[in-house]
């Protein structure tokens, strides 16, 4: 244990005697702190594409109700993580052999099977 | 809209306009059959949907009971009415699935589904299943939804 603890070590004692100022090994693990949370703002982003409607767009025929006022968009932030993954089929974790992902996907292939038969049946 | 030779409840589905109830053709044979007087019904409708704007349609489902009392239940508007009006459509594709007439974005979807969602058949679903059924209207209806 002690000698990992010196094997850990000496790395950081020689990054620390070849940076001898004290600014720059400072400043090192500042911008390597901004460049995180840059790869964490891009990843947050990349999750939520950029909506094609921006916010306050005016959504015509939603008020349906006297008096209602008109429904506005909101910004992309406040609409629920999963709205941004409806357009694709939903995808279950997979979760052994009699686990809902396995339902349905045999569920699919079973389904399938019937319209290929009755397709071949006329032909 | 069930028939039975002994006294049973009777069920009319009928889509009618918000306060504009009473007219002859749609609602007056369909709810005259059965031997329900269309203006007591249309006056009890246009009092029930008075807080929505004229015109918007609504789905109703009326219950005739053997002794000619009825109830009604109305419902949210059609999700097709919502996005025909988000998109300014008049009609539908001549051919559904194939055709694109429109877009809409999933903003759109969103509140639409919070609106579906206020409905009694509805509430146990979460929003997302909601969401994901008015994708599926809006491609009947040649509608592209885009994020």
């Amino acid at each position: 244990m002690s000698f990992l603890h010196v094997a850990r070590r000496s790395p950081r004692v020689l990054v620390a005697t070849s940076r001898s100022f004290a600014s720059t090994s400072r400043a090192a693990s500042q911008v390597k702190a901004s460049a995180d949370a840059v790869v964490k703002k891009q990843a947050s982003q990349a999750s939520i594409p950029k909506s094609s409607c921006p916010q306050d767009t005016v959504m015509k025929g939603l008020n349906y109700l006297k008096g209602q006022p008109q429904v506005l968009a909101l910004a992309d932030d406040q609409y629920p993580e999963w709205l941004w993954t409806i357009l694709s089929p939903k995808e279950y974790p997979d979760d052994g052999p009699g686990g809902k992902a396995d339902r349905v996907r045999r569920k699919r292939e079973r389904q399938q099977a019937i319209k290929d038969k009755n397709f071949m049946s006329t032909q | 809209m069930s028939k039975a030779a002994k006294a049973k409840a009777q069920i009319v589905r009928l889509l009618i306009g918000a306060g504009k109830a009473a007219p002859t053709p749609p609602v007056g044979p369909a709810l005259g059959a059965r031997g329900v007087k269309s203006m007591d019904f249309c006056k009890e409708f246009n009092a029930k949907t008075a807080n929505v704007e004229v015109g918007v349609p609504i789905p109703t489902l009326i219950t005739v009971q053997p002794d000619r009392t009825f109830t009604f239940v109305t419902k949210t508007p059609p999700v097709s009415y919502f996005l025909k009006q988000t998109t300014g459509l008049e009609k539908g594709p001549a051919k559904p699935g194939h055709e694109t007439l429109a877009t809409i974005s999933l903003k759109h979807v969103y509140e639409i589904s919070k609106i579906k969602a206020t409905d009694d058949q509805m509430k146990h679903l979460p929003l997302e299943s909601i969401a994901r059924m008015i994708v599926g209207s809006a491609r009947s209806l040649g509608i592209q939804v885009v994020p």
